[in-house]
């Protein structure tokens, strides 16, 4: 079967069966024709997704057996070989015979209130390096939103009407203020608007949370790999694990940028080290012009080292560009991390 | 306002942030062990109630001698059930009110005395905290219910000086063969403004005056001005104690002794130099090494009780090998050291972190000081509790509205 045509006109009702990360499963019929995201939230289950379209991957899943056939006729963001590991895109995915499929989220992360439709009022903005600002937004009163740390928000940029999407770097208890870092791209959207036009109480669209990337509870060693602005939902995890209850787990953070002069956030990542020694750091760039900078000539997956993997058990969490995510994928399971243990969260420059 | 961002120039991280947890910590520090109550204030048949950091504790003394720390609500009704003590077993707390009477050892609900079938039985449960007993006093380990492991409670003790720290060196409160005696009250301001002042080395100033330093003619000094960045040793001992020491070792030489000011011809009596050394543990013990008298120790206990009060423990703690020698300490603990030093000393240490509360409290005192030479032990400490704690305590629910 290769047209999509022959896809869609397909009538038969497949039966799946939807396992999440807590061992909980889920069940639904998807009729002949009917891509499965469309089917679970026909039958009231909110799976994490977002843009409907086969671009954002939000909607990502693991074909664990049957067959679930993405639609040829639609450009999607999976490469071929995430294809041919199981990954699909329940948003663009038909199913062609009984199959069971795996998330890696918990279920309980269904429970939790859809996104909410807002608008946020602009507090501060401010360049905290050549190419990072750090923007903050008032959530309106009233209005029923928190998220979990690691989620984000897609915000509307004002008179353009294109939507882009940010971690809160901040945390729930800091409502009604959110956190974000906004990497800088000479003629992007977000970027001309908030190094221009940007006025303190500009009025944002903003939609969220959203997101299946989320802290996990677990007293295993956390490892967290971020480049440059995949550093926002790290500094909320971070502190969200300060604030919990019991012992903290040992953590690591590689963070890098592209170069010594575009580092930024510095002292608010050696603050953390230092209210918990549990806490250690790797600090790198790309590019090293000082070499009094302290800083690792490398990339924030290269630094890790077989002696940061000492436990069956440990969980990662990466947040970056899809190539940085790739390597580190490759790089933490190789050095013993479970495959399921690895949540990453990927963004694309825009 | 244009916020449109600008490039800021690289601003110092305020110095503040660097103890952000500690200032987050008004209800104090959890999952750490606190003094409860001296042996002698939970005698067999009281329900002693206690609060620390939020917590309502009520303590019970049951099988074998055992004190016992539980959740001090009943929860049928919610009263204290150390607002009167109904002693029927030892090994049951029950409560006043209806008869709830639950296990002493796992906090579940073991009977109601007027309904001893009823369906809540085995289902409802209250709290317990780990507790330790020894010389005198009464601990509690305060925090999250499920924090695990408990840590042992030496770990929340100064250390054991040294031989190498001191070649002869102070009791240590654990001991045996230890006179262990003190004094608690409670004191009008929060917890870290008690342990602030009680080893800043500027605030001797306050004792300039003391029937104490006059009679003994001390030379106490206005001030320790520390001189190098080694006055102040950070002690990190691995599953051990965490605290921060003042060496006023004399011959380290690391503080100046400031006895007269220029400016206003004031200046010290006192003609005995006199060798004291204050070290600060988290979460907040005092340990002043031979004090009140050479060979002596005194420790104190800033122990939070709700954000603006806190349990001032003040304990003497001396070697003690023979029955004579109790005699002796205890001759002395009567008629010298709770009067004179635990009460007329200290009352002026008390006065003056009551005196700082309002600023603190009300006047956003955190952001509003201004520290000076003094204080660099003072923020060394709050780097320290920011590190080395096992949790900000969050306010009780009946407070979190008003955090």
């Amino acid at each position: 079967m290769t047209a999509g045509s022959s896809l869609a006109e397909s009538a038969d009702q497949r039966e799946i069966v939807l396992r999440f990360e807590d061992g909980v499963e889920k069940r639904i019929t998807v009729n002949g024709g009917e891509y499965v995201l469309d089917a679970a939230l026909r039958q009231d289950i909110p799976l994490v997704h977002q843009c409907r379209s086969g671009s954002c991957s939000t909607c990502v899943a693991q074909l664990v057996e049957g067959e679930l056939r993405m639609d040829p006729a639609r450009a999607y963001s999976l490469i071929p070989a995430e294809v041919a590991q199981g990954k699909r895109l329940l948003c663009s995915a038909y199913a062609l015979a009984d199959s069971v499929i795996h998330f890696d989220y918990p279920s309980d992360l269904l429970d939790e209130p859809g996104p909410e439709l807002f608008v946020a009022k602009v507090e501060e903005a401010e360049m905290i390096s050549d190419t990072v600002v750090r923007l903050v937004l008032r959530t309106p009163r009233g209005i029923d939103f928190s998220f979990q740390s690691g989620q984000y928000i897609r915000v509307n940029v004002p008179g353009i009407d294109q939507w882009r999407s940010y971690s809160m770097a901040s945390l729930p208890r800091d409502l009604p203020k959110l956190e974000f870092l906004v990497r800088i791209i000479p003629g992007g959207a977000m970027s001309e608007y908030l190094t221009g036009r940007c006025e303190a109480g500009d009025e944002l669209e903003v939609e969220g949370p959203l997101g299946a990337f989320i802290l996990r509870d677990s007293a295993a060693p956390h490892i967290f790999v971020a480049g440059g602005t995949g550093l926002a939902p790290m500094i909320s995890m971070l502190d969200t694990i300060r604030r919990r209850p019991g012992v903290n787990p040992p953590m690591l953070l590689s963070f890098g940028c592209a170069s010594d002069s575009q580092f930024f956030y510095r002292d608010e990542v050696e603050l953390r080290a230092a209210w918990m020694p549990q806490l250690r750091l790797r600090l790198s760039a790309d590019r090293v012009e000082d070499p009094e900078s302290g800083l690792l000539q490398a990339n924030p997956v290269a630094v890790l080292e077989p002696g940061d993997v000492t436990d069956p058990e440990t969980v990662a969490y990466l947040c970056g560009p899809p190539r940085m995510i790739e390597a580190a994928r490759e790089r933490l399971a190789a050095l013993g991390v479970r495959p399921e243990h690895i949540y990453a969260e990927q963004f694309v420059a825009s | 306002m244009g916020v449109a961002a600008r490039k800021v120039s690289a601003k110092a991280v305020s110095p503040h942030r660097e103890y952000e947890p500690y200032l987050e910590a008004k209800w104090g520090l959890k999952n750490h062990w606190y003094p409860a109550a001296f042996s002698h204030e939970v005698p067999d048949k009281l329900v002693k109630g206690i609060m620390i950091a939020g917590h309502e504790i009520a303590l019970r003394r049951g099988k074998g001698g055992k004190v016992y720390a539980l959740a001090d609500r009943c929860a049928h009704r919610g009263v204290l059930m150390s607002k009167k003590s109904m002693p029927l077993t030892d090994e049951h707390l029950t409560c006043w009110y209806h008869g709830y009477t639950y296990g002493l050892e796992d906090g579940i609900l073991k009977t109601i005395l007027a309904s001893p079938d009823d369906a809540q039985i085995g289902k409802v449960r209250i709290r317990t905290y780990p507790t330790h007993e020894k010389n005198g006093m009464v601990w509690v380990f305060v925090g999250d219910e499920d924090y695990k492991p408990v840590p042992p409670l030496t770990s929340d003790l100064p250390m054991r000086i040294p031989k190498d720290y001191d070649p002869n060196p102070v009791a240590y409160i654990l001991d045996d063969n230890t006179f262990v005696r003190g004094i608690h009250r409670t004191g009008d301001s929060n917890w870290r403004l008690a342990v602030e002042n009680g080893f800043d080395p500027g605030h001797i100033l306050i004792h300039y005056d003391n029937q104490l330093i006059a009679a003994t003619d001390r030379k106490l000094a206005l001030g320790w001005q520390p001189n190098a960045p080694e006055a102040v040793e950070l002690m990190d001992l691995p599953e051990g104690p965490k605290g921060i020491m003042n060496r006023y070792d004399p011959h380290l030489k690391l503080y100046n002794y400031i006895n007269e000011n220029a400016v206003t011809g004031m200046k010290v009596y006192g003609k005995q130099e006199y060798y004291t050394r204050t070290s600060m543990w988290v979460p907040g013990v005092l340990l002043v090494e031979h004090w009140p008298v050479t060979n002596w120790a005194q420790y104190e206990f800033y122990v939070p009780v709700d954000d603006t009060h806190h349990e001032y423990w003040e304990i003497i703690v001396g070697h003690c090998n023979s029955e004579e020698e109790r005699k002796e300490a205890e001759f002395k603990y009567t008629n010298f050291f709770e009067p004179l030093c635990l009460y007329q000393f200290n009352n002026c240490d008390l006065f003056a972190r009551e005196a700082m509360q309002d600023f603190y409290e009300k006047m956003d005192g955190w952001n509003q000081e201004q520290l000076c030479k003094l204080d660099a032990v003072v923020v060394g400490w709050r780097k320290l509790a920011a590190r080395f704690n096992r949790g900000i305590q969050e306010p009780p629910p009946r407070f979190s509205h008003n955090g």
